[in-house]
């Protein structure tokens, strides 16, 4: 059976007390990733959704998972990136349509608000190719799904918290088993004036305010859903925008930095049942603009980019085994920017079978994916993969995937005006991955899951701007990269009576190699790509008693080079935040109160260099709730 | 599994233990020398300061944050000696730092400048001071050390070359232009229309200006070499380059002003009285290098040339003798960029 958890209206932190369990529906929307076997993908948990329902997709990720972020501080752009692969080489996808800026090929996700969205998953690897293509490292897919019952759910989360930041989040959801609509609305901000210190200053140790660091965010989704005993319709509408003050780094007078941020995104999707195939239609409209001001270099940027998909999917059984699909994808860009010397336009189209054939404990998915990229059909990409449950009935499986996916450049590589260079060739990576999984009750309060994977990636022609013939820099297919490493994740959940405990633990190891130089002088050969972190930890404890409920997240996040040769780095850091809170019952209606405070012990790091990151701040965080 | 997480903590802990990074304890042997500025990377604050010893022969990197406790900022761009002090101006920190340059301690810091390029030396007491985002020069009271005024050219500068009693300022980014200035009066006196982008320029023996125009960004112009009459303002010659992708910068002239160098993918030599451009390199260019700024030396015409590489690590000094033969190859900082002898009458350079 499969239970979907009301994230967007449950309560507080782990109580699975709060799931609400109810029936399958009969039509889902037709995802064609979900039971390929032999990858490794994750699911954030309902709790940990609602936890950081008011704080951004950044904090959630950087706290809770595998994937290595860069942040410029609060407020500030947040990249998040893979197995030593670039925040290009992550798709964010919304509904299984890739939303990444067209021109940077990656997104911003401090823009996101976690409680926008119901689910998230994240693909790694080769697991990335079932939803997209030029996920080189993973996709992270955030899913917004209906809850179809007749309750009326309204909620209010309202936080305050240091450097005046607060922020609103309204949601209600409505209908009844054929039709729903949820409409959510959003506004938040910070002035972001907190106190760091001035490593340029390294003697005096001067600790000073951050100033010019104020955000401004708002935004409205609003989502129909209606569905019969064989079609499923939805629409979706997603707007917002951030306006911010960037702050300088530090040691450099303020430039007057400033980003306007705007995003439309619409969605319709239609699924539908015969017999026992299914269609699924999905045309998405996504506009994004993105204003960057420098009063000091004086510069005006301005762009403005709309993205077009149409993506149709096809599945249908073949004997009792197999299963075969179909997916066809078109998406088309359109840029305006004062960067590219004209309106600039771009077509990449692709067709992608897929055929799964799982019988007894063996599992199997092959894919194969033809890209047509502005004409020119280019080397088909392909995953295999294979699956094995180790014992009837027991959830130990083996996972092993080999897989190639090529990313193409994305607009500004190709057509920024000094230095974008139209000639490119696709970047693409072999990717290998084994994976040991367990999830396995142990006793009757006791359940043990365990995962450890190792990965390789050999990446070719990596796209680097590179100082060249010109006085710009241009975008050249430089570097090899070789990637190694290993996952490890392990989570103990503990229920006995009203106590539940969960403690989870990983380590992610990343040898992230420049690969072999064209160069003699150059020293970067075999050395730690820039930004990498070679060791990643992570560690918390979450508990509930009755009402109450409590966590600690520990996070360390190793030494990370600055240059290529590793002649120069950033220091470690390992960050704790502690939470307690309660939810207390009201007729019907719940109140749920909660008190945060991140980065526990006061450290002082630094993401990017140069780029401060707060000492410890507190926030306080009420969910009120009304069913009807 | 209590054991497992225990170690697992236990490893966290560890790990989260690592050390602030202890500046290096550096000794070097003093004498004449070469102070190299690294320039680091834009906004990320990691610009140096390096030291070649004729003495030794050996580089050192870092000193100035060895001297002074702290780093030199973004983007140090171009240094200039005076006497017991050498002016350092940080670009993207609207700095400059006043040293000595024996010790590299700071002795002050002009600050409140926007976009500093480079810096030219009128009297005692007076400087001007190029910039790169706004449209005027900066005046420098050398006394106080502070911005004691501003000279609107309506453009932005870059190269400052005083010849008698006239400034030449150039107008590099997007312009077309070198300015003149009386500098008694610190007023505009003329302008003299050059090839596009005059990144950098040289005063030679005969009282001859010669600018470098690298003929822009966009590449719509090839890159032109101006000999320019300082007394007239007049253009007495020009020398066009041969392709749209010769992008020739940092054009020297050695101590008797009568050889200027640049660098155009090698390092080229011509002579002033020369009738064309030179046809190839006295020192090539070899694959991965990237020649970025280039020096000579004024006592014995040794070519100091530096490699910025990928820009994103440490990179090279090379030194080559006035012949062009190899002498040395010293790792310097991130991006290795402008230099200033110093040297002394007394000190071995061959």
């Amino acid at each position: 059976m499969v239970f979907f958890l009301p994230v967007h209206y449950s309560g507080q932190i782990s109580t699975d007390l709060d799931t609400i369990k109810i029936k399958e529906v009969v039509i889902s929307r037709n995802k064609p990733d979900t039971e390929a076997s032999g990858y490794k993908k994750t699911k954030i948990d309902s709790s940990t959704l609602v936890n950081y329902s008011n704080r951004n997709l950044s904090d959630m990720l950087s706290e809770n998972t595998d994937i290595y972020i860069k942040s410029y501080g609060m407020g500030g752009t947040s990249t998040v990136a893979f197995r030593g692969t670039t925040a290009s080489h992550t798709i964010i996808d919304w509904n299984g349509i890739n939303i990444n800026s067209p021109m940077l090929g990656q997104s911003d996700l401090s823009l996101f608000p976690v409680g926008l969205v119901d689910d998230v998953n994240i693909y790694f690897g080769g697991a990335s190719m079932l939803l997209n293509n030029g996920g080189i490292g993973g996709t992270i897919n955030l899913e917004t799904a209906p809850v179809w019952n007749k309750e009326t759910v309204i909620s209010l989360n309202s936080g305050i918290g240091s450097f005046g930041s607060y922020s609103e989040l309204l949601k209600v959801k409505t209908g009844n088993n054929k039709f729903q609509t949820v409409t959510k609305a959003f506004l938040q901000g910070s002035e972001n004036d907190f106190r760091y210190l001035n490593t340029q200053s390294i003697q005096s140790r001067i600790t000073e305010t951050r100033t010019n660091n104020q955000v401004s965010q708002r935004g409205f989704v609003q989502e129909f859903y209606y569905k019969n005993s064989e079609n499923l319709l939805s629409a979706r509408f997603w707007y917002q925008s951030a306006d911010r003050n960037l702050s300088h780094p530090i040691g450099i007078p303020d430039q007057g930095e400033k980003q306007f941020d705007q995003s439309l995104r619409t969605m319709l999707n239609y699924d539908r049942v015969v017999g026992k195939s299914n269609f699924s239609l999905t045309s998405a409209w996504v506009m994004d603009r993105m204003n960057y001001f420098n009063h000091v270099d004086t510069i005006d940027s301005r762009n403005l980019s709309k993205m077009l998909t149409l993506k149709a999917g096809f599945e249908n059984p073949i004997g009792d085994f197999t299963k075969l699909k179909i997916v066809l994808d078109e998406e088309s860009n359109v840029i305006n920017s004062v960067n590219y010397t004209h309106k600039t336009t771009r077509n990449t189209a692709s067709a992608s079978a897929i055929i799964e054939w799982n019988k007894a404990r063996v599992g199997t998915t092959i894919l194969i994916r033809e890209i047509l990229d502005r004409q020119t059909l280019l080397i088909p990409d392909f995953s295999a993969a294979l699956q094995l449950r180790l014992i009837n009935a027991q959830e130990y499986y083996i996972k092993a995937n080999l897989s190639r996916n090529s990313k193409i450049p994305t607009m500004n590589d190709l057509f920024y005006g000094s230095g974008g260079n139209p000639d490119l060739k696709n970047e693409y990576s072999l990717i290998y991955e084994i994976s040991y999984e367990m999830n396995q009750k142990i006793s009757v309060p006791l359940r043990l899951k365990y995962n450890l994977t190792f990965f390789r990636y050999a990446i070719d022609d990596m796209i680097q701007w590179q100082p060249g013939e010109q006085i710009y820099w241009t975008a050249e297919n430089i570097k090899k990269v070789i990637s190694s490493g290993a996952e490890s994740s392990l989570s103990v959940d503990y229920k006995y009576n009203h106590l539940n405990a969960t403690i989870k633990a990983g380590y992610i190891l990343t040898l992230a190699k420049y690969g072999e130089s064209k160069y003699k002088n150059d020293n970067s050969e075999g050395k730690q790509l820039m930004y990498v972190p070679v060791n990643q930890a992570n560690a918390s404890l979450r508990m509930g008693y009755k009402s109450f409920y409590t966590s600690w997240v520990s996070s360390f996040t190793g030494t990370r080079y600055t240059a290529t040769d590793n002649s120069a780095f950033l220091n470690g850091y390992f960050i704790n935040n502690v939470m307690a809170g309660m939810k207390l019952p009201l007729k019907s209606s719940s109140v749920d109160i909660n008190f945060n405070v991140e980065n526990l012990f006061n450290i002082n790091y630094q993401s990017i260099a140069n780029y401060p990151l707060p000492g410890r701040y507190y926030n306080i965080k009420i969910l009120f709730q009304f069913i009807k | 599994m209590k054991t497992l997480i225990k170690t697992a903590l236990l490893f966290l802990l560890v790990v989260s233990c690592i050390k602030d990074p202890k500046l290096p304890n550096i000794s070097y042997t003093m004498g004449g020398g070469v102070i190299l500025l690294d320039e680091g990377n834009y906004r990320s604050g990691n610009g140096s300061l390096s030291f070649y010893s004729y003495d030794s022969s050996k580089i050192y990197n870092d000193l100035f944050s060895s001297a002074n406790g702290r780093p030199l900022g973004d983007v140090p761009n171009s240094v200039l000696l005076k006497d017991t002090k050498a002016y350092i101006v940080v670009n993207n920190s609207g700095k400059i730092e006043v040293i000595d340059p024996s010790t590299f301690v700071s002795k002050a810091t002009i600050e409140n400048l926007k976009s500093p390029r480079n810096m030219a030396i009128l009297s005692d007491t007076k400087a001007y001071v190029t910039s790169l985002s706004s449209d005027s020069v900066a005046i420098i009271n050398l006394t106080s050390n502070t911005v004691s005024g501003y000279i609107n050219m309506h453009k932005t500068s870059e190269s400052i070359i005083v010849a008698g009693s006239k400034v030449f300022i150039s107008n590099w980014a997007g312009g077309k232009e070198v300015m003149v200035i009386n500098f008694a009066n610190d007023t505009v006196v003329d302008s003299i229309q050059v090839g596009a982008e005059p990144e950098s320029m040289v005063y030679d023996r005969n009282g001859r200006l010669w600018v470098l125009c690298n003929g822009g960004y966009a590449r719509k112009d090839n890159a032109v070499l101006y000999e320019i009459n300082a007394t007239t303002n007049r253009i007495e010659e020009k020398y066009i380059f041969p392709t749209i992708d010769d992008s020739p910068t940092c054009l020297n002239i050695d101590s008797f002003g009568q050889t200027l160098y640049f660098i155009d993918k090698g390092v080229m030599r011509m002579d002033i009285g020369s009738p064309s451009l030179p046809t190839g390199p006295i020192i090539e260019q070899g694959g991965g290098q990237y020649y970025y700024k280039l020096a000579i030396n004024p006592l014995n015409g040794d070519i100091l040339v530096t490699d910025a590489l990928d820009f994103a690590q440490q990179g090279y000094l090379y030194i080559y003798s006035y012949r062009g033969d190899f002498v040395s190859k010293q790792k310097a900082g991130i991006i290795p960029g402008s230099m200033c002898f110093n040297l002394t009458i007394n000190s071995q350079t061959n």
